[in-house]
């Protein structure tokens, strides 16, 4: 459950990332973790420090470090391939589909720096489609992780899957949302904030957004739910219907483009089961450019304060395509599965 | 050591015939497939599955087994024939070639005994057996070697020398790449499409040991075999570069790019086996399905 903002300074999560590398690779003899010459950056390097001869390096060699990772998979271990989120599922994307995804090996793929907080490198850098792209190929799970805790617990239950597994590392300090014995389960997600009036639909980082919205919205008067959903694929179908027939409405936030992502996930169930008025927060359809992190969710309209605009045109929408909907809720469409 | 029933030079030259007969069968009766590139590398394929690999049919996982990696994936009838006529399923499987749930065009290995990896793509092979290298050093396992098959063409990937660079930074000596050079690619030649010359010098400046051998001599291949195996380890990768001509069997195919996608007609066929059978000196035996088949609605000749 969502709780107060405990620590001060949580860590980076790219360091939570590193550490539970050390973490896993104490209990998982056959781990093994490959970079492409950024360790350090993405604290991977962790594990080369704790785990050196289980640390591969291959240069600046992206579609060779999921090869190998392939090959290292059929002879039983569980490799880590690790690099930036747009070299991996942007240069060496038909080596994760056809070599990795499809004869389903078990390779745990860790995308670092998504999404808009990169440090100013700009559109190269920034991996806005990671999600779209990812979960479109079958057997690849895809996961986006709300915080330090669910990063870990992501990752700890990358381990009991048989497969393959895409998870966002975001560079960015996030605030602490989940206590320290925070469980993650794939297809499960979970409401972080009753309401009644609208669900946000959140997953990764912007699943904070989505709360500091809702806190907004309350001094509207208006009762927003939050929901959490790192795992994107497979997604929590049921936890989607029940909550958006309740609500009526709902909104989507995610940190990449809501081209075919995470909104568009959503979207898919409630259009196929529960057609609710939806806004989708994330960045529209254009390349990213080099700016401060603030200031880059601020000119894709990002904020806590577009998630709540968003909610209201959705509740305005709502009201405007079905009155009685506000009362009566939407079970019905539920109902006709 | 799990070895084949029978390794005298003419068994192994019977199998060369036979992958290339069942490759054409499967190509015609699928109605999909590649030809030129299956019967390029029939002798390569016959003297790995009857006499050099250590492969044991009746334990596909087992531990000590040497892997390979069609990197030329569509080279697939060949290899599809060799596991079938080794003992990996009935031969009779591979007339479900590209059928729904049945053999796939490229290779899932998820669905064929004995297939190491899954392909299609050009220039991926080699990056997955050096992975298959490093992870049976991991495994300290000195037994077992990984095998890559790679296409003349699919060299012109960047992917096949990130791979060839990591080899030799590794020093895998238990990773033997083999080049079925036949000249030809789909469009047109290798050395007017993107030329790979001078080909043994890349390879050696990338660190490896380079072979160069006729691809169709039987002796030649099994001697490359072994000195791949007990006299090159040596801290760095080997490749065999196996000179082969595309489509070699049947005249119409051979160094004819035409044939490097192409489903003959079931009479083409026909005349085509008949062709095998004389030139290799088997008595005359023409396309066993010509009576059944084929009633599909279309038919996909060419590419």
């Amino acid at each position: 459950m969502a709780g107060n903002n405990t620590s001060p300074t949580p860590p980076e999560m790219r360091d939570v990332f590193g550490q539970t590398l050390v973490e896993l690779g104490r209990e998982y003899p056959d781990m093994i973790v490959l970079d492409a010459d950024l360790h350090t950056s993405s604290k991977a390097g962790y594990f080369k420090q704790a785990y050196p001869d289980r640390f591969i390096q291959v240069g600046i060699a992206e579609q060779n470090l999921f090869g190998i990772a392939a090959g290292l998979a059929l002879m039983g271990f569980i490799p880590f391939p690790s690099t930036f989120a747009v070299f991996a599922t942007r240069r060496a994307l038909d080596q994760i589909a056809i070599s990795i995804a499809y004869p389903q090996l078990n390779v745990k793929i860790p995308g670092s720096y998504v999404g808009l907080p990169t440090s100013r490198a700009g559109a190269s850098h920034n991996c806005i489609e990671d999600i779209a792209v990812m979960r479109a190929l079958p057997n690849m799970r895809v996961a986006d992780p709300g915080d330090n805790a669910d990063l870990r617990a992501i990752m700890h239950s990358a381990m009991d899957v048989d497969g393959p597994v895409y998870f966002r590392i975001a560079r960015y300090t996030l605030p602490d949302m989940f206590g320290p014995n925070h469980r993650f389960e794939w297809g499960t997600g979970e409401i972080v904030r009753r309401g009644r009036d609208v669900t946000l639909f959140g997953t990764g980082l912007m699943t904070g957004k989505c709360l500091e919205a809702a806190a907004l919205l309350e001094a509207q008067d208006v009762d927003a739910e939050v929901a959490h959903l790192a795992s994107v694929k497979p997604i929590d179908r049921e936890l989607i219907l029940e909550s958006a027939s309740r609500t009526g409405c709902a909104v989507t936030a995610e940190n990449a483009t809501v081209m075919g992502g995470f909104g568009s996930a959503v979207a898919e169930v409630l259009g196929d089961r529960c057609p609710v008025p939806i806004r989708r927060i994330g960045v529209p359809d254009r390349w990213v450019n080099s700016g401060g992190v603030d200031d880059l969710f601020a000119y894709h309209r990002m904020t806590p304060n577009d998630i709540a605009q968003a909610a209201l045109e959705a509740i305005a929408m709502k009201k405007a395509v079905s009155p009685r909907r506000t009362t009566t809720g939407n079970l019905q469409w539920l109902a006709r599965d | 050591m799990q070895s084949p029933p029978d390794v005298t030079l003419q068994h192994i030259q019977d199998m060369a015939y036979r992958i290339r007969r069942l490759s054409l069968e499967m190509i015609t009766y699928g109605m999909w497939g590649h030809i030129g590139g299956s019967f390029s590398m029939a002798e390569l394929l016959a003297v790995l599955y009857f006499h050099h690999l250590r492969l044991d049919p009746a334990r596909p996982d087992w531990p000590d087994r040497d892997r390979l990696v069609l990197s030329k994936a569509h080279g697939s009838p060949a290899l599809y024939a060799a596991l079938a006529l080794r003992g990996f399923y009935p031969v009779e499987d591979l007339y479900t070639y590209c059928e729904l749930d049945g053999i796939e065009g490229h290779t899932d290995m998820r669905r064929t005994a004995g297939l190491e990896s899954s392909g299609g793509p050009l220039g991926m092979g080699l990056s997955i057996a050096a992975g298959i290298a490093l992870g049976l050093r991991f495994r300290e396992n000195a037994s077992a070697r990984s095998f890559c098959i790679l296409g003349d063409g699919e060299c012109n990937e960047g992917n096949i020398w990130e791979a060839a660079m990591s080899a030799a930074h590794y020093h895998l000596d238990n990773l033997i790449a083999i080049v079925d050079y036949n000249k030809v690619m789909a469009k047109g030649f290798t050395w007017s499409e993107m030329s790979i010359e001078p080909f043994a010098d890349k390879w050696r400046a990338f660190g490896w040991d380079a072979l160069e051998i006729d691809g169709h001599d039987i002796t030649a291949i099994m001697g490359a075999l072994h000195e791949a195996r007990w006299v090159r380890p040596r801290g760095k990768p080997l490749v065999i570069i196996a000179h082969t001509v595309k489509g070699r069997g049947v005249e119409i195919a051979e160094f004819n790019y035409k044939w490097h996608t192409q489903a003959p007609e079931p009479e083409t066929a026909d005349a085509m086996l008949r062709e095998l059978s004389r030139r290799y000196g088997y008595p005359e035996e023409g396309y066993s399905r010509l009576a059944g088949r084929v009633e599909k609605e279309t038919f996909y000749g060419g590419e």
